[in-house]
C-alpha cells in the first residue's frame, strides 16, 4: 500500500485530494515539522532534498508533487495515456504547474531564502504580479480542458489548491490574489469543494468548512504547517 | 509524422534538439527571432500561450515545457528515459521534475537576477542563487555515487543533456566571474557530462548551435 508522507496544508495535500477523489488506499505518515522531521536521516533518506510530500511505493519513494500526480496518473488511468492527443495538454499543464505557478508561489511564501532582506517589497510586488499572469494562464486552460481540469483529478486538484493557498499566503504581506478574478478557478473550487472527500481531508487537515471557496488559516489536530 | 521545433541555438529548445538527434528522428526547425517580435506574434502564442521556448508541433497539436516534450518523445519513441513500465521511472520523475522547477529556475535567476526583486538586489540574488545551485548540484553528485542511475547515462541520456545545457548557462552566462558555477567540486557530475558531450548526438547539436567543443563540461561561449 502506498504510504503518504504528509504535513498539514503542505503539497501533500495535493496527492491526498487526488488519492482519495480516485479512491486509491493508502496510509499517511505525519512529518513532523515542529522538530524539523522533514530534516532527519530517515527522511532525506526517502527525498534527499527534505520537501513534503513523498509517495513510497512498490518502485521506490517518489518525491516531488508533480512527478506524483504523473505516476499516479500513469498507474491508475487519472490522465490522458501516453498515446493520447490529450496527452500534449496533460504534460505540458502539469510541468507548468510546477515549474512557474508552484515554483513562484513558493518564492512568494518563503521569500528569504531566495532574496536579500532590503528587498523583500519589490520581490513581494514583482513576483505577485507575474504569479497572477500564471493564474491568468490557468484560467484559460481551466475553462479551455474541463476534462483535463476537472475536480479531483491531477491538473485541477494542483490548480484550486494553489488558489488556496493564494488567498492566504505570505501571513504578513498585503492580500493580493482574489479568486473571483478567475471565472473558471472559482467553479473549479466550487466543485472540489462539493466532492464528498473534500470535508473529510479539511477535517483531518484542519483546513475550515470551505478550504477553496473561503480559505482560512489551517488549524491542524495534528502536525504542523511550517 | 512531423515535428517542428521552435528553436534559437543555445536556448531551451537546444535540449529538446538534443532529444530529437538521439532519437534520429526527422525533425523542421522553426527558427525563432526575439527582436524581430516572434515570441509576441499572435501565430506563436497559439502554440504556446507562455511565449517561450521550446515547443514542438506534433501531429497531436503544440506541446511546450522542456520536461513535457522530453516525457512525450519519450512515450513515442524510447530511449531517452525510463519507459512507462521500467521500475526506475519512479526515481526518474522525481528528479526530472527537480531539474525542471528547481535547477531550471535557480539557473535563470543566476542569469537574470535583476527580474525576481528589481534592479538595485541583482547582485545579492546572483549570490544566493549560486549559492543554491551548489546545494542543488551537491544532491545530484550524492545521487549519482550512491546509485548510479541508468536515466544519468548516454543509455538513456535526455535528463543529461538538459542538465548539462543548464549547468553550461550556469558556468558562463553570469557577467561577473565570481557568480559563475564550476563543476570542479562535483566530479560524478563532470562525468556524466563529460561522458555525454561526446555522444554522437550532443556532436552534431554542438556543430549547427555553435555550442563548442565541449558544450557542457567547459562551455566555450564567446564573451
Amino acid at each position: 500500500m502506498y504510504k503518504l508522507h504528509y504535513a498539514p496544508d503542505n503539497a501533500s495535500l495535493i496527492i491526498r485530494f487526488v488519492l482519495d477523489g480516485a479512491g486509491i488506499p493508502y496510509r499517511t505518515v505525519l512529518v513532523d515539522r515542529t522538530c524539523r522531521q522533514q530534516d532527519s536521516p530517515s527522511y532525506r533518506a526517502l527525498n534527499p532534498t527534505g520537501l513534503i510530500p513523498t509517495l513510497e511505493t512498490s518502485h521506490g519513494p517518489i518525491s516531488e508533487t508533480g512527478a506524483i500526480l504523473l505516476w499516479l496518473a500513469d498507474t491508475h488511468g487519472l490522465g490522458p495515456a501516453p498515446a493520447s492527443p490529450e496527452r500534449p495538454g496533460f504534460l505540458k499543464w502539469l510541468f507548468f504547474l510546477s515549474n512557474s505557478a508552484h515554483a513562484d508561489l513558493r518564492q512568494i511564501f518563503y521569500p528569504r531564502q531566495y532574496c536579500p532582506a532590503e528587498a523583500l517589497v519589490a520581490h513581494q510586488e514583482i513576483m505577485s504580479a507575474r504569479m497572477l499572469q500564471h493564474f491568468a494562464l490557468l484560467e484559460v486552460a481551466a475553462e479551455t480542458l474541463p476534462v483535463l481540469f476537472a475536480p479531483a483529478r491531477p491538473l485541477g486538484v494542483y490548480a484550486v489548491v494553489l488558489t488556496r493557498w493564494a488567498a492566504l499566503y505570505p501571513v504578513e504581506a498585503p492580500r493580493w490574489f482574489n479568486l473571483a478574478d478567475f471565472p473558471a478557478l472559482a467553479a473549479l473550487a466550487g466543485a472540489q469543494e462539493a466532492r464528498v472527500e473534500t470535508p473529510v481531508i479539511a477535517r483531518t487537515e484542519g483546513l475550515g468548512p470551505h478550504p477553496f471557496t473561503a480559505p482560512e488559516h489551517p488549524n491542524p489536530p495534528e502536525g504542523s504547517v511550517l | 509524422m512531423t515535428l517542428t521545433l521552435y528553436h534559437i541555438p543555445d536556448w531551451a529548445s537546444s535540449i529538446i534538439r538534443l532529444a530529437l538527434e538521439e532519437l534520429g528522428q526527422p525533425y523542421q526547425i522553426k527558427p525563432m527571432d526575439w527582436d524581430a517580435g516572434d515570441f509576441d506574434a499572435p501565430a506563436f502564442r497559439l502554440v504556446n500561450p507562455l511565449g517561450l521556448i521550446p515547443a514542438l508541433g506534433t501531429p497531436d497539436g503544440p506541446i511546450f515545457e522542456t520536461a513535457a516534450i522530453i516525457l512525450w518523445l519519450n512515450a513515442r519513441y524510447e530511449g531517452l528515459a525510463p519507459g512507462l513500465q521500467e521500475p526506475e521511472r519512479a526515481a526518474f520523475l522525481s528528479w526530472l521534475m527537480f531539474v525542471s522547477n528547481t535547477v531550471h529556475p535557480t539557473v535563470m535567476a543566476m542569469i537574470h537576477p535583476d527580474r525576481p526583486a528589481g534592479p538595485a538586489a541583482a547582485d545579492q540574488m546572483a549570490r544566493m542563487a549560486l549559492d543554491s545551485l551548489n546545494e542543488q548540484a551537491a544532491h545530484l553528485e550524492t545521487l549519482i555515487t550512491t546509485r548510479a542511475p541508468r536515466w544519468l547515462t548516454t543509455a538513456q541520456p535526455a535528463l543529461g543533456h538538459y542538465l548539462g545545457i543548464l549547468l553550461r548557462w550556469a558556468a558562463c552566462l553570469p557577467q561577473d566571474p565570481a557568480l559563475r558555477f564550476s563543476l570542479a567540486p562535483f566530479p560524478a557530475l563532470h562525468a556524466v557530462l563529460a561522458a555525454q558531450e561526446q555522444s554522437p548526438a550532443a556532436c552534431r547539436v554542438a556543430q549547427t548551435d555553435d555550442l563548442g567543443p565541449t558544450p557542457f563540461t567547459s562551455p566555450g561561449i564567446s564573451e
